[in-house]
């Protein structure tokens, strides 16, 4: 037996390439680096060279979870999927696409943690992995089939219980756009084009093993009640958005939307989500329904239930049967996903007949969900539509598409939001057919370099929420200020970060909101009203690290950082106070490795600083501050023209960024004038030898 | 007069009386807890100092069981309930509620600008606990701009429509403005 529990133990090779299967030791090679993004990062750092580009044969795509997948830890099904990233613009980066469902558990079960996926497959293939046995098998049949069969098809193989991550048309065909889905509708965005490349249709998992805990059996048990007795709704949402009986505070921005009369209309027979008192934990699943949040009141009586991932009781995709769209326009009445993925349809339109929330949105929403989530199509969150509206509003499609294929659409229906156009738009972007949806496929910055486009007007413009490097923001600066500010300069594509957002959009009000931030962060001021933005201090740079660095946490031990971090609850008695330590409480019982918070955190700190020295050694410049981490000007504007740290903005000011960047650096242990990580700091989180490589290629601070 | 029994009894009575109003989400008046004992027979009939004796029951049972509290509306009448079901700002809602419709619907307008900061949501007042018509909230709305003691009600109307109240006590216009907005669009489009 391991010393260690939570780990399976194995990394999986395939080599697509020779058909070759081999197995790595992971605590040998990987520990220090947990699971997950960790071990992606460490792949794409050993193995894949600089100047590689996303499809090609020496990609690597690296499927990995954590040592808490697959545990009873709440919120424990993400499966991290890095690889270097297609809509990375202008050369491909490291990046991660991150996705729920079974799949990370499945993986675990069947005795892995990671698939190190590399080289390309003559023919297409999928992978079958049944426990110990993996077989590369043929694809050929399912090759031009979208996820749904494709789904159905390795199910029927391996049986209802196996997890099936598959690609779509989309992917099949390189679009940089594109998904790999597991169970139906848990996607991970941007790597669907990566797995075509390499002729994967798909990889099927069963396992029949479980996953160890080394820990006192007792603790653990104690450690995972006192983690569900902290969770609130999607998002950390601690409070209802209407008054109930027993909570002190409601806010209407929250996403528990359980309340007395408001009832899972569809299901049979249908369910009144009713008072959800927080120390009723069998009821944790009736808070959260993310269409009627997303789609309005009506929403409700479409819902038929909530569904998720492994061991999450939050459960924030939304089932809906909307039996209309079966008659209208010949599609399945049933759907689900949660987030950007619901609203996928809807967000390409700029008005319906019935208004936003009205039942044309929703049926829109439905035709999004039928299509994109079957071939395989990515919005980008949301930049897809964003960029779609201003290139027709614009007249942009009219000038650089030729007009006999301009006429091919029907725009007439596309302005009157006519959800049917979606069945002309989307099909041709997951099949590249003709300019217009080879254009919107490659991502937004091929598509504005393809035609001509200053980067410099996505930049300015307020309504694109376009960040850099072909991807927007992320829960910004309309979330947290200064601190959304530094988060989304950080990455290679949008940020993916939650700790800060679901902190400030917890429902709490500002005063406890800003006691729970002077016991994390060292002040109040650490945090400000929503748009009554103050100017920068130190605290909001310790917001900023600690944000990412809980991210990348929870990326590496699959916990949900779209569901955590949970440092603010529902409970009165605690003073609405969550657990700082929830991370290493469960990773020091479930492996047996005891480490304290702070300890656990340096190894984030460890995992992140890798992401950093990547992006570093492949964009071949240490200049990060101002070749990376970089803020667009909308940031720094107002539709009002009201000034920075007014209420009722939330324009940035120019300085005070770039003294938010300096206080982050510095909090990091970074050179402030390049923005790149010292040898010291390289050096203090055991990553000397990265050190040295940057060095000799003059890539060090 | 009673004996210290009686009183016991009559005082654990009365506290089971506010904790059953309270699990079923609502508050009691003295009238009705009064009115409940002399169903009971645990009060004699209407007397000169049958007031005065409950009172002072009252004042027992709320000594004796410290889950009860008593809150006071602007008439300065009583309601009783029980924290261990109801929060002191459900209680609140309530209380305002047994007023008038305008006064709860400036309240929690108030309330809610000041403490998170954020607008309402207008049709948020058809919604449980507050139950309002479309009519009554119709009507309120123009006797919020007519009477006095409403002037810091103010509205914002979003992007697609939505009506939003704030308290100009507590929020300034484009402040509240640029809330409703997140709120209704903002934070959509922002998942």
């Amino acid at each position: 037996m391991s010393k260690y529990g939570g780990w399976a133990g194995k990394v999986l090779r395939v080599d697509l390439s020779t058909g070759r299967t081999s197995t790595e030791d992971t605590i040998e090679k990987y520990k220090d680096y947990l699971g997950g993004t960790g071990i992606g990062y460490k792949v794409i750092w050993d193995e894949v060279p600089a100047g590689t580009g996303a499809f090609d044969t020496a990609n690597k795509i690296i499927f990995a979870v954590g040592p808490l997948a697959g545990t009873g830890a709440p919120c424990n099904g993400r499966t991290a999927i890095t690889t270097l990233w297609p809509t990375c613009w202008p050369r491909p980066l490291v990046a991660s696409g991150h996705m729920g469902g079974n799949f990370a558990a499945e993986l675990k079960y069947a005795g892995y943690d990671a698939i190190v996926i590399e080289g390309k497959a003559d023919r297409p293939v999928w992978l079958s992995i049944v426990d110990s046995k993996v077989e590369i098998k043929d694809a050929r049949q399912l090759w031009g089939q979208g996820i749904r069969r494709t789904t159905v098809e390795i199910n029927q193989q391996l049986g209802s219980e196996a997890s099936v991550a598959a690609i779509g048309q989309a992917g099949e065909n390189l679009v940089p756009m594109s998904v790999v889905i597991n169970s139906y509708s848990h996607s991970a965005g941007g790597v669907g084009g990566v797995m075509g490349s390499k002729n994967l249709k798909a990889i099927g998992v069963r396992g029949t093993g479980s996953v160890r805990i080394a820990g006192n059996k007792a603790e653990w048990e104690k450690v995972i009640k006192m983690h569900l007795s902290l969770l609130g709704a999607n998002n950390q949402h601690v409070v209802p958005n209407s008054p109930q009986p027993w909570a002190e505070y409601y806010n209407a921005g929250s996403r528990w939307v359980a309340a007395p009369g408001r009832r899972w209309g569809a299901a049979d027979p249908n369910i009144d989500t009713g008072i959800c008192e927080p120390h009723n934990l069998n009821k944790i699943a009736y808070r959260t329904n993310n269409a009627a949040f997303f789609l309005g009141e009506r929403a409700w009586q479409y819902t038929i239930r909530g569904n998720g991932c492994t061991a999450c009781p939050i459960r924030c995709h939304t089932m809906l049967r909307v039996p209309a769209v079966a008659a209208k326009y010949g599609i399945r009445e049933t759907g689900q996903n949660t987030c950007a993925g619901m609203v996928l349809g809807r967000a390409f339109f700029k008005k319906f007949p019935d208004g936003p929330k009205g039942q044309t949105a929703i049926e829109a929403c439905m035709i999004g969900m039928h299509l994109a989530d079957d071939l395989g199509i990515w919005e980008n969150y949301g930049q897809l539509q964003r960029d779609f509206q201003a290139l027709y509003y614009n007249g942009i499609f009219g000038h650089k598409v030729e007009q006999k294929e301009f006429k091919s659409y029907s725009w007439d229906k596309y302005e009157q939001g006519d959800p049917a156009f979606l069945f002309e738009l989307l099909p041709r972007i997951a099949h590249k057919e003709g300019e217009l949806a080879t254009a919107l496929e490659l991502g937004t910055g091929y598509l504005l370099e393809r035609w001509n486009i200053p980067e410099q007007e996505w930049l300015e413009n307020p309504n694109l929420l376009y960040w850099k490097l072909g991807h927007p923001k992320h829960h910004a600066n309309e979330d947290a200020g200064q601190c959304g500010v530094i988060i989304n300069t950080q990455y290679n594509r949008d940020a993916q970060c939650h700790s800060h957002s679901n902190f400030t959009r917890n429902g709490l009000p500002i005063d406890i909101q800003k006691r729970l931030a002077t016991e994390l962060w060292g002040s109040p001021d650490a945090v400000d009203a929503v748009m009554a933005f103050a100017p920068m201090n130190v605290y909001k740079a310790r917001m900023a690290k600690w944000s990412l660095l809980r991210k990348e946490l929870h990326d590496s031990l699959s916990l949900c950082n779209w569901m955590g971090p949970w440092v603010a609850s529902p409970l009165r008695e605690r003073e609405y106070r969550g657990e700082d330590s929830i991370e290493s409480l469960l990773y020091s019982l479930a492996t047996g490795d005891r480490k304290s918070r702070r300890e656990l955190d340096q190894v984030a700190e460890r995992i992140f600083l890798l992401n950093r020295a990547l992006t570093i050694r492949d964009m071949g410049t240490k200049d990060m501050r101002t070749k990376h981490d970089t803020v667009p000007d909308w940031v720094f504007a107002d539709p009002k023209d009201n000034a920075a740290f007014g209420k009722g903005t939330i324009r940035m000011d120019r300085d005070d960024i770039k003294l938010a960047m300096d206080m982050y650096y510095e909090e990091m242990g970074w050179d402030k004038k390049t923005g790149s990580p010292t040898r010291e700091a390289y050096q203090r989180l055991g990553l000397g030898d990265v050190a040295d490589i940057l060095s000799k290629q003059g890539l060090l601070a | 007069m009673a004996t210290v029994e009686e009183q016991k009894e009559t005082s654990a009575t009365i506290a089971e009386i506010i904790s059953d109003r309270s699990k079923a989400g609502r508050l009691i008046q003295y009238d009705e807890i009064l009115a409940q004992l002399r169903e009971r027979r645990l009060l004699d009939p209407p007397e000169d100092d049958t007031e005065k004796d409950f009172e002072a029951l009252i004042e027992f049972a709320l000594h004796g069981n410290k889950d009860l509290r008593e809150i006071r509306g602007r008439a300065g009448v009583p309601f009783y309930y029980s924290a261990e079901s109801l929060t002191e700002t459900y209680a609140d809602i309530l209380c305002w509620k047994a007023d008038n419709p305008l006064w709860l619907i400036a309240q929690v307008v108030r309330d809610n600008s000041q403490r998170y900061p954020l607008p309402v949501l207008t049709d948020s007042f058809r919604e449980p606990p507050f139950e309002l018509t479309e009519e009554e909230i119709a009507e309120c709305l123009k006797g919020l701009t007519e009477e006095a003691e409403y002037q810091d009600i103010a509205q914002t109307i979003t992007s697609i429509g939505t009506r939003f109240l704030y308290s100009t006590r507590h929020l300034d216009h484009d402040h509240a403005s640029m809330l409703a907005e997140w709120l209704d669009v903002g934070q959509m489009n922002n998942p």
